[in-house]
């Protein structure tokens, strides 16, 4: 899933204009006195039953569709992870503390069991809020519909992968689905990659406008059931009384919506997952139009629109002290706790490898190395993250730490730190003639250890465009950044903001070799619903999502060892030689990773955010 | 007046199908799918004007298409932003012109006095602060210093809540009008004070009318003659939103959804709301011209 929409939420907005305004108040503020930081609640230690918490989704990003096979527009967090999860629970959970992994407590399904290319699911005993049972039709309902309509209309669609890479699956029962993988696949790539996306579909759903359809077993069914239920799947005001959507297997469902985007849920009664002893009975999703605007009402906790839960923008947050994580809130949420959550996912710009003039650049591994040197992530780090980001050093995140990092790569930590010097010593050993605040040329075309490359020619000058997301406070700091000390080593980047749509448009509209764009970044990639960083999506040049049309054969070679492994051991042993080589291939831009900041009121108890942005506030309750 | 009228009303119609053909052009130029949303896939590859034709048809049965995020009938994110907006630039411009009308006419009696000056002075500080900055000392003083007010528009989903909710309704709605006193104010003062010296003012102090009558029947009507004109132009702005301060106020209207719609490439919204706001528009501008004309016999009579 792209995460420029989360990016977005605490960035988007909040432009230099904004921020010049804020300044020039400065004054006034001083003026009018310290803000009141509010009083805050006498905070108890008894849990208690019932009550309300409010939920500030990301900025921008409203809850607005509620069928969970939806296409790549409706296909983000605000939707899927703080939504639809909420009553439409996935085949199995992933999140589980701090760590990304499976939680097999949540999951509809025992872990799957394998037994060489054959896959059993067996289901638990979870109900509808209809009385019916979860079942195994269920399950074979959503996978006919991604076989019909997997590459039209899911936005978690692989080219190739699930369930393209089975060749058979069918119900046994009403509590296990048996399915055939076309190949031995790791067993923990099919349960974290492949099985991830499912989310069992009830039998009510299985219809059309004309009456009752059978997609659960007749996968040419499912595109006609795919559109009736589409159709409906965005009339928010529907919601609370469709015999359709009003169906649930998780913890809540949808007691009634407003015009101006508030989602009300009420906790299902007839839940059959585990039910914590004391919970929460409403939970309200409200949107924001920007980081402002709920930055405001946050500061204000006595008004009317109080958030329970909402975002701190992160160029609001004080810096953490040095060696600490947390750096505490702003004076003016006294009645607010802080949670830090690093999101599992990978932050990077993009390299065109099939640009006419770039592209022969970039296919240098010298080239990638001296640019890599350009980005100051620790810089980006401590200035506009405000501490609260971790670098980038390979193609799996190294925070939060989960076993999936290489400890070699882990050891190594950033190895390509801001260093002009050494980019000017690449690039000159390479065959450029290096002119600081200048424009390099190529002056010694060819091949060879001291030449520059292949397919570069003489007096090819180091002149690039990029393209970026507007509207992230980060983002543009560290671009500009980039932009002076690409100059300072004679590389002239012109690089233009333009909206995360169109940026995301451009890069992915290139669905073949383009010269259409050079550089790009919107922000990163998050690893849902295909949740174990194996590369495959973003580093394979069969994947829709290798947009830079990165080509290495080896790397190749070792994420298919990967995907292969039969062990968990040959598994972490692949997936670390895989790691180790690609970690300084350099394939993209590594940018460091940004921290999500969740402000929570002091007498709500929301336990430890998990990484994959799924929250469980069927597990919230108050203390008195 | 009713030859006249006739006239401005045919104008009007004339405008509106402009818009309407402007707006088709724009969305046949988009892509595909939202053409062939609109027209029909049948239509889709059929000449221009039956293609015009066959949209305009179905805009009059109020279709507007379909927007891609959220997935709603385009009417139906008409119908939930279009009276928020109307409340809140509506309202603000209600306030404008109740608190600009007396300031134009006390600056123009007081001219070159101290209360001309203070009135001019506060009126241009307000008119010449960006409203995302008015709105932040609106909030940082009055919400989050003195909590006399929300920091954030109305929630509610009804017009009568939106409208009751008067603690979160206040901020938004005095940034609105605040900015927009100034340019009444300016145009009321100037009016007022050419007003004061016809012939006719002094012609009715002769004949012994007092001053407040002076006032009310003489000076106030002649010089509404541009504020009507400027309340005119102003249609578009009140149908169109306010995006910043809406925005700020997390009170997403008609200007905060068409800019939204522009960022994800939501044809179908953009090109509906703006024809709207153009209809808008055009039905304001006919209404401009007939106040101007009831207000001022002669512009009927010269024009018709």
């Amino acid at each position: 899933m792209l995460r420029a929409l989360k990016r977005g939420r605490r960035m988007r907005r909040r432009g230099l204009v904004a921020g010049v305004a804020l300044a020039g108040l400065a004054l006034l503020v001083a003026a009018c006195g310290p803000v009141s930081a509010g009083t805050a609640d006498s905070v108890g230690t008894t849990p208690v039953s019932g009550g309300v918490a409010t939920y500030a989704t990301e900025p921008g990003l409203n809850v607005s569709y509620i069928f969970p096979f939806e296409t790549g527009s409706n296909f983000n967090v605000s939707n899927t992870n703080e939504f639809q999860y909420l009553l439409y629970r996935p085949l199995y959970w992933f999140g589980e503390g701090t760590e990304p992994y499976l939680d097999p407590a949540l999951s509809l399904a025992s872990p799957p069991v394998y037994n060489g290319q054959q896959v059993t699911i067996s289901l638990k005993n979870y109900r509808w809020s209809n009385g019916q049972p979860v079942t195994a039709q269920d399950v074979m309902f959503w996978i006919n519909m991604q076989i019909a309509d997997g590459n039209n209309d899911w936005g978690g669609q692989v080219a190739g992968d699930f369930p393209f890479d089975i060749t058979d699956a069918h119900a046994v029962g009403s509590t296990e689905v048996t399915m055939t993988v076309t190949k031995a696949y790791s067993q923990d790539w099919f349960t974290d990659n492949e099985l991830s996306q499912i989310t069992p579909m009830p039998a009510a759903w299985d219809r059309t406008a004309a009456g009752a359809s059978s997609c659960d077993t007749t996968p040419a069914d499912c595109t006609a059931v795919y559109n009736y239920l589409a159709s409906t799947a965005g009339s928010m005001s529907a919601w609370a009384k469709s015999p359709i959507w009003s169906i649930v297997d998780g913890p809540w469902r949808v007691q009634r919506t407003t015009s101006a985007g508030w989602v009300y849920l009420t906790y299902n009664n007839r839940y059959s997952g585990p039910a914590a002893a004391h919970h929460i009975s409403e939970f309200v999703i409200v949107p924001f139009t920007t980081e402002e605007a709920e930055f405001n009402v946050l500061q204000d906790p006595q008004g009317n629109s109080r958030i329970d839960v909402g975002y701190l923008p992160t160029v609001d947050a004080p810096v953490p002290a040095p060696g600490s994580t947390n750096g505490g809130n702003p004076v003016t949420l006294g009645d607010y706790k802080l949670s830090v959550v690093y999101p599992w996912e990978l932050s990077y710009a993009v390299y065109n490898y099939t640009d006419s003039t770039a592209g022969p650049i970039f296919r240098q591994l010298y080239f990638r190395q001296a640019f890599q040197s350009l980005v100051d992530q620790e810089g980006i780090i401590d200035g506009p993250m405000h501490g609260y980001g971790k670098p980038v050093i390979g193609p799996v995140a190294s925070y939060p730490v989960t076993k999936y990092l290489s400890p070699q790569v882990e050891a190594a930590g950033d190895q390509w730190e801001l260093n002009l010097s050494n980019a000017k010593s690449l690039l000159t050993a390479h065959g450029w003639s290096v002119v600081p605040n200048g424009v390099d040329t190529c002056v010694n075309a060819g091949t060879g250890p001291t030449q520059c490359g292949a397919g570069i020619k003489a007096g090819t000058a180091l002149n690039l465009s990029m393209i970026y997301a507007a509207g992230v406070d980060y983002m543009y700091s560290a671009t500009k950044e980039l932009v002076s000390n690409a100059s300072l080593v004679g590389i002239k980047i012109t690089a233009t903001e333009q909206p995360f749509d169109t940026v995301v448009g451009t890069v992915f509209g290139c669905t073949s070799a383009c010269s259409t764009w050079q550089l790009a970044e919107w922000g990163s990639w998050t690893y849902s619903p295909d949740y174990l960083p194996t590369g495959e999506e973003l580093f394979e040049p069969s994947s829709a999502d290798d947009v830079g049309f990165y080509t290495n054969a080896h790397n190749d070679t070792l994420i298919g060892k990967t995907l292969d492994a039969r062990s968990t051991a040959a598994f972490d042993s692949a997936m670390y030689a895989w790691q180790n080589y690609l970690a300084n291939q350099l394939p993209v831009i590594y940018e460091p990773n940004a921290a999500t900041l969740i402000e929570s009121v002091n007498n709500l108890h929301i336990g430890v955010q998990a990484p994959t942005l799924n929250i469980n506030p069927e597990d919230w309750y108050y203390l008195k | 007046m009713s030859a006249f009228l006739a006239r401005r009303v045919l104008q009007a119609v004339a405008v509106v199908l402009l818009v309407t053909l402007i707006v088709f052009g724009l969305l046949r130029l988009g892509p595909g799918s939202d053409r062939a949303q609109l027209v029909g896939t049948g239509a889709a590859h059929s000449a221009f004007l039956l293609q015009y034709l066959s949209w305009l048809g179905q805009v009059l049965h109020g279709n507007l298409g379909f927007s891609t995020t959220p997935a709603e009938p385009v009417t139906t994110l008409l119908a939930n932003a279009l009276p928020r907006t109307l409340v809140l630039t509506g309202l603000s411009t209600l306030i404008a012109l109740l608190v600009a009308i007396p300031a134009g006419i006390v600056q123009a009696v007081r001219r070159s006095t101290a209360t001309d000056h203070a009135i001019r002075t506060l009126t241009y500080i307000w008119y010449g602060m960006p409203s995302f900055v008015l709105g932040y000392v609106l909030i940082l003083i009055f919400a989050l210093h003195l909590h006399w007010f929300g920091p954030e528009g109305p929630q509610d989903s009804g017009i009568g809540g939106v409208l009751t909710d008067w603690q979160d309704l206040t901020l938004p709605v005095l940034t609105l009008s605040l900015a927009t006193i100034a340019i009444f104010a300016r145009y009321m003062r100037s009016a007022a004070a050419d007003s004061l010296d016809e012939e006719y003012v002094e012609a009715a102090r002769a004949r012994g009318a007092g001053e407040r009558r002076v006032l009310l029947r003489h000076v106030l009507r002649n010089s509404l003659v541009p504020v009507v004109t400027l309340l005119g132009l102003s249609i578009p702005q009140i149908l169109g939103g306010a995006l910043i301060v809406e925005s700020l106020f997390n009170f997403p209207g008609m200007g905060w959804q068409i800019w939204q719609a522009a960022l994800n490439h939501n044809l179908p919204v953009v090109l509906g709301f703006t024809l709207v706001i153009g209809v808008g528009a055009a039905i304001g501008s006919l209404l401009a011209d007939i106040g101007y004309a009831l207000l001022d016999p002669r512009v009927r009579y010269q024009r018709a």
